[in-house]
């Protein structure tokens, strides 16, 4: 790019930009006093504003103009890559994890209320999990920078690989048996998970050493597993911080709704059951309900090498669930199976979000339905 | 504690809640001298700011290759990248082409047999010979 | 599902009344499928459409009944288990009526499909006094090998789950009792240890609903 074209962007997108705004640049005085000695570890933030990248992913993005490239350039900077926390996005991706978290919980369970909680959990890790949110980012168009440093453009993804990072795992708490948790497999039951662990039903790992880049606030830093999904998912959550400081809630919340929860995940394909039949004799006998007698529809070939059976769960007159298997045992459970994913993925339709209450001129909020619990916890 | 669940990461779909234009990014190619590159010049100079203001979500790049021909080149955020060489083009040709390549996905271009591709359940779900009352024919 | 078989009645009165003309000649050669020419082929294979879409005679509009030929799908829920509150339970009038009537009517029970199995419909019976379970215990405790499970469940007239649940074999008797299986297991040949292989993930898969 010439630099005629070059000033041409970065006036057009400079005009845009409120300058009063609390942004890092005017927190750089340390970066200044720092890069007279040694370079500094991420961009400078007034190198933002001529960064055609950042212009374009925050078109892509069809962010608004009241978020100042200054911070959605501090959202491209992982912890690995910048320890200060004025420089990094760690506490915007905080934010945004909060809000991711709190807006998916809330959809799954107006949803699907019926859900068991193990499934809740899996589902909140399908929409929001670091894998989700990773694939998120790559589908944005971000690059990752090849190492970070000042030079490089601030339109990149920076991280480090080797480096500690945060992990975004604050909403929970480091169980006192941790160790012994890894250590002897001991179970852990799913209240304890409801309230111990993080919004995805994983145990928060012990704290481990301090390690000497934290500065005061990010204490609970460590090497994460993947460093490059981690740099990508926190994007994602820093984005959708920033988006809520500068734009407000409604904005990131849909925002959440066009980028999170408009992706497609099967929630049928996520049960893994044990003890299908007793579990729906025991749903049966808790609602009052006939207990549930397997009746066969039709079959085929029952003396042949491939014999199918259809098989239906009748209770009473009523049938709650068919399938077909090569075996009657196997139609059965699978029957069982079916019949049991009807009850959990029982929905009420498109009920309002107890977050749509927060809105100005909203209606008062309508109970929605709330299911009394798990059938064998 | 009788189900356990199985592990799934959701689909995304562009256009179903946010599209994101797949081109993200445009080099624009030219040289000086040549005869080739001076409908390119003249692209450069009337059309390309205007147009770079009303795609603002791609990056371009413009930048000299001396006894070259001119090059419109797109890079896809799947990774792949189109080229298209605009030797001898006037200005609103290569325009054309600058438009098709904004507008390309960046996948390879394959024929489409089915009107209809999702990944959507059928609403009538999978026919199956053991439902249904048929029909006598 | 149910209202399909709810509306059966219903639907093939419509079918009798609709009375569509069908040509003598389709059905004779409904047997093959192809013919000496294209056209002629496609000809035979042009279907009446099904009556449900025909206009009536009376030319009333009427609703349209052709269930999918598909198994249900999971997010379809079964009348029985929408809550109280949910609108749908009071759009469904049929399903309303009848289960306030309850099962005495004998209309519904012939209707019902034929239990897969005959200890689908066994009623419980509860016959095994604490006694009875001590004296079982006891017999199993003395001699695991003459009172096995099998044994023990026709002695009491129970079922073998029931006196696993009541008693526990020694260590010594499921030591033995592995060691057997784990000798008839070395004799399986290559095809039957792959057999019994393909068989659990087959199990994996089946309860996973992948099956």
């Amino acid at each position: 790019m010439p630099e005629w074209m070059r000033g041409a962007r970065s006036n057009a997108n400079g005009s845009l930009i409120d300058q009063s705004h609390e942004s890092p640049e005017e927190s750089s005085t340390p970066h200044q006093t720092d890069s007279s000695q040694r370079s500094l570890p991420s961009p400078h933030p007034d190198r933002s504003l001529r960064s055609a990248k950042l212009a374009a992913l925050r078109a892509r993005l069809s962010l608004s103009s009241k978020i100042p490239l200054q911070v959605l350039a501090r959202a491209l900077v992982d912890p690995s890559a910048d320890a200060h926390p004025r420089f990094n996005n760690a506490n915007l991706a905080f934010v945004g994890a909060s809000l991711l978290q709190y807006h998916t919980s809330e959809w799954l369970v107006t949803r699907y209320p019926r859900l068991p909680m193990g499934i809740l959990f899996a589902a909140m890790k399908g929409y929001a999990g670091e894998p989700a949110l990773d694939r998120i980012a790559r589908a944005w168009g971000v690059e990752a920078a090849a190492a970070p440093g000042e030079e490089v453009d601030p339109g990149y993804l920076q991280f480090s690989p080797d480096k500690p990072t945060v992990m975004m795992h604050k909403w929970g708490y480091a169980r006192a048996e941790a160790k012994e948790l890894t250590k002897y497999k001991w179970r852990r039951g799913m209240s304890s998970r409801v309230v111990f662990d993080d919004p995805f039903g994983k145990t928060i790992p012990e704290q481990t050493e301090e390690l000497e880049v934290s500065d005061a606030r990010n204490i609970r830093e460590m090497i994460v597993p993947d460093t490059e999904k981690n740099a990508h998912a926190n994007l994602v959550r820093a984005v959708i911080g920033a988006i809520y400081l500068h734009c407000g809630s409604e904005t990131a919340k849909t925002f959440i709704k066009s980028y999170v929860l408009s992706r497609e995940l099967d929630l049928s394909n996520l049960f893994n059951f044990k003890l299908p039949q007793r579990e729906l004799t025991r749903l049966c006998a808790r609602e009052n309900f006939e207990p549930p007698v397997a009746r066969l529809l039709s079959e085929t070939g029952r003396l042949s090498r491939t014999p199918v059976f259809v098989v239906g769960i009748y209770s009473g007159h009523d049938m709650l669930g068919e399938a077909a298997g090569a075996s009657l045992d196997a139609a059965k459970i699978s029957a069982c199976i079916n019949a049991l994913k009807a009850w959990y993925l029982y929905s009420p339709g498109d009920v309002g979000l107890p977050s749509d209450t927060l809105a100005e001129d909203a209606t008062p909020w309508r109970p929605v339905y709330v299911d009394i619990g798990e059938i064998i916890s | 504690m009788t189900i356990r669940a199985l592990e799934k990461v959701s689909v995304g779909q562009n256009g179903i809640g946010a599209f994101i234009l797949q081109c993200r990014k445009l080099d624009v190619h030219y040289c000086n001298q040549s005869g080739s590159s001076r409908g390119m010049n003249s692209f450069i100079k009337s059309q390309l700011s205007k147009f770079a203001s009303l795609n603002p979500q791609i990056e371009f790049a413009v930048s000299p290759r001396p006894r070259k021909h001119p090059v419109l080149i797109g890079h896809y955020i799947n990774g792949k990248h189109k080229s298209i060489c605009v030797k001898n083009m006037d200005s609103l040709q290569i325009l054309k082409k600058a438009e098709l390549l904004r507008d390309a996905s960046g996948d390879k271009i394959k024929r489409v047999n089915k009107p209809i591709t999702s990944i959507n359940e059928s609403v009538r779900g999978v026919w199956s010979p053991y439902h249904g009352n048929g029909m006598a024919v | 599902m149910e209202t399909r078989q709810a509306l059966r009645p219903l639907s093939s009165l419509a079918h009798a009344t609709s009375s569509v003309t069908r040509t003598p000649v389709f059905r004779s050669v409904a047997s093959r499928r192809h013919q000496s020419t294209t056209s002629r082929t496609k000809k035979m294979l042009k279907i009446p459409p099904h009556p449900d879409f025909l206009i009536p005679r009376s030319g009333q509009n009427h609703i349209i009944y052709n269930p999918p030929p598909s198994a249900p799908s999971v997010f379809h829920t079964p009348f029985k288990f929408l809550p109280k509150s949910d609108p749908r339970r009071q759009a469904n009038l049929i399903q309303l009526l009848r289960s306030s009537s309850g099962s005495h009517t004998s209309r519904g029970s012939t209707a019902l499909p034929p239990p897969s199995r005959t200890v689908e419909t066994r009623q419980k019976k509860y016959n095994v006094t604490r006694e009875q379970v001590e004296e079982m215990r006891q017999l199993r405790a003395s001699n695991p090998v003459t009172w096995s499970v099998i044994k023990l469940a026709e002695k009491f007239d129970c079922s073998p789950l029931f006196v696993m649940i009541c008693c526990k074999a020694s260590p010594e008797h499921k030591d033995n009792e592995r060691q057997r299986l784990e000798a008839i297991k070395a004799r399986w040949g290559t095809i039957r240890t792959k057999a019994r292989d393909e068989r659990k993930k087959r199990k994996v898969l089946l309860f996973r609903g992948a099956l």
